[in-house]
């Protein structure tokens, strides 16, 4: 490598032209890169750092005059608080029933459309009709047309089915498995069209081979499909975490986070300290701690899919 | 158990729609014989191979295994292996877990496993592969592994379905000999579906020409060789294929070239006739009929001549050297017995 560098450099001790080209164009680049980069630091990185910086003050909109920094007080504060704990329980259950919900029942769709020889184009536009509406008009659907006591469709059934009338949002131990139903019903189809995907891309021999090899539709389900869809069902899991921990717009609309703190999630609790008790400084100490776990579980997620 | 692997297919019809892939074919294949069906593609070999390991259903028509009606019976219960083209090893297994997954299917215990997987895998000489994933293996390699998980399980009939096709042509001679012996070791009933008439020839015990979703010849290589029972036979087995001329037949012979060319057959004279005769056959003689060489394929140790007889192309092997030019006239006979006669309107063999 040194030889070939040395042969490099021009006789005449003038600059190579190749590498003066080489400097202007990746001059150029930087240039053309520079907008859309500054843009991007602008809006993600400096709040992100401008939050963390926040986090270490005390900025208490009610209370201006004890404003200041406070260094690590408010992560002390919030590992005595007890509400932050039941933030982060609520959020640990949102995020894993969902998720687990939407891989289960997407997995089951797909493979039900799968093996459907006509009609599977019109599922998959029913499929997509959910994840394109914004999750707040969600909330707002459910909330009225739904799960409304004695009009809802949902509670129309319950009493219908001999269930009762139950109020579905405003019952401390049924809100949170509502807005898990709600989440649910609309990033299942996320799921499903994945999986739907990556099952079509499967190919069929194997699962001739296998039908000869006398594996019931059970093992090739088990020990064929599963581990092929493996990488789709990881990133699924992945993907559907990390937005699943940062919910805010349905839970929002539909209960606010109550009655009391039954739905109240670690995000809701942040935006509820910051926007509503005007408490910015815990707030933000909040959002961190969300962005920490966050991020350790995506971490650990990634980690699993790696390994094997 | 001597009689394991005895094959009857009787009338199978399939179609697809208003298509007839198959048009009610009958076969007997017996023990331990080595049985191929030829056939250009879209023949209806496949689809029959198909419809015989159960993995597609026949329109009507049985199918017998060992004297026993299978043919409401899917591909698992039905005790067979099966090699496929595209050999469908399962991707996220490695060399030992494919092999091993039709014994772990039949609940084979634990302990009979691993022994069986390194004995299949020795027989195919793949034993030092049985880590890697089949991404790993080279086409060759993924072949054995098919082939090793075929034979495995000892099942009573194996099937093939053009499993050398994907392979570069040394390759694809060195595995048809080891396949041969394999089978022969194994005394399994094997049914093999290839397009390439060489192959059939060189493996096979007995074989059927499919055409057109029908058998037109089922018997020993040698005997479908020496005497094909219709035109498109004829035309199919031999490489380079037969000659085929239309001409007219006279008292005891036919016209070729203007000339009368006495045959074994008894003809009356002025039939509209199909003459066969294989380019191994044509004879070089120098009273016969003259014809032009038009092009010298040399091959070596012989060569294809390209001629043309009275207008008609006809093509001939030639190995005396030197080799004679492009341009050169010279003079062909036939001999009666290596003549084949077939009837133009009906195609049969007269």
């Amino acid at each position: 490598m040194t030889k070939a560098t040395t042969l490099d450099v021009p006789v005449g001790g003038r600059a190579d032209p190749a590498r003066m080209m080489e400097g202007r164009e990746r001059r150029f680049a930087a240039a053309l890169l520079a907008p859309a980069f500054i843009a991007l630091m602008a809006t993600t990185t400096f709040p992100l750092l401008h939050l963390g910086w926040t986090s270490l003050h005390r900025m208490d909109l009610a209370m201006p005059f004890m404003d200041g920094f406070v260094g690590l007080d408010n992560y002390r504060e919030l590992l005595g608080d007890p509400r932050f704990w039941s933030a982060l329980g609520v959020s640990l259950v949102y995020t894993f029933s969902t998720v687990i919900l939407q891989v289960v029942l997407g997995l089951a769709l797909a493979l039900l459309v799968n093996g459907m020889k006509r009609g599977q184009a019109l599922f998959r536009i029913v499929a997509i009709l959910p994840v394109v509406l914004s999750p707040a008009v969600v909330g707002m659907v459910w909330r009225t047309f739904m799960l409304t006591p004695e009009f809802g469709v949902v509670d129309y059934l319950s009493m219908t089915a001999g269930l009762g009338s139950h109020n579905w949002l405003g019952d401390p131990s049924l809100a949170l498995f509502s807005v898990v139903v709600i989440h649910t019903w609309q990033w299942t189809p996320f799921a499903f069209m994945v999986l739907l995907a990556s099952l079509a891309a499967l190919p069929e021999d194997i699962y001739e081979a296998a039908r000869i090899d006398r594996a019931s539709p059970w093992l090739c389900f088990v020990r064929i499909t599963l581990p092929l869809l493996r990488p789709a069902i990881v990133m699924v899991i992945i993907m559907r975490t990390m937005v699943a921990l940062t919910a805010f717009a349905a839970i929002f609309t539909v209960t606010g986070g109550g009655p009391g703190t039954a739905t109240e999630i670690l995000n809701l609790y942040a935006y509820r300290k910051s926007f509503t008790e005007l408490s910015i400084g815990y707030g933000s100490a909040l959002a961190v701690a969300l962005l920490i776990f966050t991020l350790v579980i995506t971490g650990v997620l990634f980690a699993l899919r790696r390994a094997k | 158990m001597t009689a394991r692997g005895l094959v009857q297919l009787e009338k199978i019809v399939k179609k697809h729609g208003s298509f007839e892939a198959l048009k009610g074919i009958d076969i007997e294949i017996r023990p331990g014989e080595f049985f191929a069906l030829l056939g250009p593609s879209g023949s209806g070999k496949s689809t029959t191979l198909r419809i015989l390991a159960g993995l597609d259903a026949p329109t009507s028509g049985r199918i017998l295994l060992d004297g026993k009606d299978v043919t409401g019976a899917d591909a698992r219960a039905r005790d067979i292996a099966m090699v496929f083209q595209s050999y469908a090893l399962y991707p996220h297994m490695t060399v030992a877990e494919n092999i091993a997954f039709p014994l772990e299917m039949a609940k084979t215990p634990k302990a009979e496993i691993a022994p069986a997987v390194r004995e299949a895998a020795a027989k195919v000489k793949i034993d030092h592969l049985l880590d890697r994933k089949p991404g790993q293996l080279s086409g060759g390699q993924q072949q054995r592994c098919a082939l090793a998980r075929a034979i495995v399980r000892k099942a009573r009939l194996f099937l093939l379905d053009e499993p050398l096709s994907n392979l570069d042509a040394m390759l694809r001679l060195a595995t048809r000999v080891e396949l041969k012996k394999l089978q022969r070791s194994l005394g399994v009933t094997a049914v093999y579906v290839t397009h390439d008439q060489e192959e059939a020839m060189t493996l096979a015990d007995r074989m059927a020409v499919f055409r057109e979703g029908e058998i037109c010849q089922i018997g020993r290589p040698a005997d479908v060789f020496a005497a094909p029972n219709c035109i498109e036979v004829a035309a199919f087995i031999g490489s380079p294929p037969m000659n085929l001329l239309t001409t007219r037949s006279t008292a005891g012979g036919v016209l070729i070239g203007g000339r009368h060319v006495p045959v074994a057959a008894s003809l009356e004279a002025g039939r509209a006739v199909v003459v066969g005769v294989r380019p191994s056959a044509v004879r070089f003689d120098p009273a016969g009929i003259p014809v032009t060489v038009e092009v010298v394929e040399n091959l070596g140790d012989a060569a294809i001549l390209d001629l043309t007889l009275d207008g008609t192309p006809l093509r001939a092997r030639y190995d005396r050297f030197p080799l004679p030019r492009e341009g050169e006239t010279m003079a062909v006979s036939f001999a009666p017995e290596d003549i084949h006669l077939f009837d133009p309107t009906t195609g049969r063999r007269i």
